[in-house]
């Protein structure tokens, strides 16, 4: 558990709700008050229901690795957005932010990506979603 | 092929408007009062593309049933709102069940147990209508739920074990499709605790539905659904909801959706990277 502790657990800066999901609800898996930001090369992704999973190999101050996974959205959800499977590519640099496991352990929901251009994509959240499609 | 479906037809709405009262003849009396208030009033006619039997054609993909202007869930599917609530029948089984600590009583939906009706009508995920003239079939993408509807007049199943999406029979009233459907089992009235995590809204096994179903406009359904649950409420209530005809969406066409595939994470607790 050593090198979970580099992660950070930010209490306010991302938000209070936590991205609904249109499978179950989100309190089932995950832990709204542990919100996490974790950085970490792309390892393998899911391109499956229910849930999309993408995991990263995360490096700890002390050098030691962690494998993280991340729950997003549904990949029917995700495509009908314009968010295809190439998005997200083993060997990616990214920054995920979500929320922690309620068991603990090294899975979190994944709402938001950030690449290393900058570039970010909402990866859950039904409610993007809906907000994408009132842009149109 | 969706465009060519929306050709213009106008019908003489007071003669199927009779038809339509005519039919009512069968449904139990403590819905008639609810149903007939909910009669739409005569109006312009709505462009709509017809079957060869004559009836609006209904056929195509839709998105999900959303709110008119209604309460909002904190989730990307659709919630009843609570003012359209009846009120509760004294005594009766309770409407509102607090989460127990038992992820499968709580969130069923978690191990990808049914979403079940109306709840899966209401969940974020586009279905598809295919219409003949003795079915209607409803193919939702979430959870690949289907619902047929028998509309060859015959009467609902006897002697049957209730069910999560129970048994449907529909009619005609006039221009709009009137689905009604019994034997159900006590489930989900809709989002297992999304709305509000502190308590899942429940239907009790005497709920009986009626889902009205017309052209709102070239491209909008009204879909009212009426919930009828002697054994919560004290009388039957009604929500009109807006469905939207996505054409643009049949290139692509219902995806699929095997819950079960990669469910990692059920009652919380999940299985290894």
């Amino acid at each position: 558990m050593k090198s979970l502790l580099w992660v950070s657990l930010i209490a306010a800066g991302l938000g209070v709700l936590p991205p609904a999901r249109a499978h179950h609800s989100f309190y089932a898996e995950f832990d709204g008050n542990k919100p996490v930001k974790v950085t970490g090369v792309v390892t393998k992704v899911e391109w499956q229901n229910p849930h999309i999973w993408f995991y990263l190999d995360v490096k700890g101050p002390d050098g030691s690795v962690a494998n993280w996974g991340f729950s997003g959205g549904s990949p029917n959800q995700l495509v009908r957005r314009g968010i295809m499977k190439k998005v997200i590519q083993p060997g990616m640099t990214i920054t995920v932010q979500g929320f922690r496991a309620k068991d603990g352990s090294n899975n979190a929901s994944g709402g938001k990506v950030t690449f290393a251009d900058g570039r970010s994509v909402f990866t859950a959240s039904g409610e993007d979603k809906v907000q994408a499609e009132d842009k149109k | 092929m969706r465009e060519s479906l929306r050709e213009p037809v106008y019908f003489a709405g007071a003669l199927l408007a009779v038809a339509g009262c005519a039919s009512l003849a069968w449904m139990p009396s403590r819905l008639q009062s609810q149903t007939r208030s909910r009669e739409p009033k005569a109006s312009a006619p709505v462009p709509m593309s017809r079957t060869t039997d004559g009836k609006p054609n209904f056929s195509g993909i839709y998105e999900w049933p959303k709110s008119i202007g209604g309460e909002q869930c904190k989730c990307s599917a659709t919630i009843f709102d609570r003012k359209f609530f009846g009120p509760l029948k004294p005594g009766g089984e309770p409407f509102f069940e607090p989460p127990t600590g038992d992820p499968h009583h709580d969130e069923p939906r978690d191990f990808c147990m049914p979403a079940g009706f109306p709840s899966g009508m209401l969940s974020a995920y586009p279905f598809q209508v295919f219409q003949s003239k003795d079915y209607l079939v409803l193919v939702h993408e979430f959870q690949r739920m289907t619902r047929i509807i028998p509309l060859d007049g015959r009467k609902h199943h006897e002697d049957l074990e209730p069910t999560y999406y129970g048994d449907p029979v529909g009619h005609w009233e006039g221009d709009t499709l009137v689905i009604e459907t019994t034997n159900f089992k006590r489930w989900s009235l809709d989002d297992n605790f999304y709305n509000n995590p502190k308590e899942s809204r429940m239907h009790s096994d005497a709920l009986r539905t009626v889902e009205r179903i017309r052209w709102k406009d070239k491209d909008k359904l009204s879909y009212n659904l009426t919930i009828d649950d002697p054994k919560i409420f004290a009388a039957p209530w009604s929500q009109e909801f807006q469905v939207k005809a996505r054409p643009d969406w049949e290139a692509t066409g219902l995806l699929e959706y095997v819950c079960q595939e990669n469910n990692r994470c059920p009652g919380g607790k999940c299985q290894g990277n």
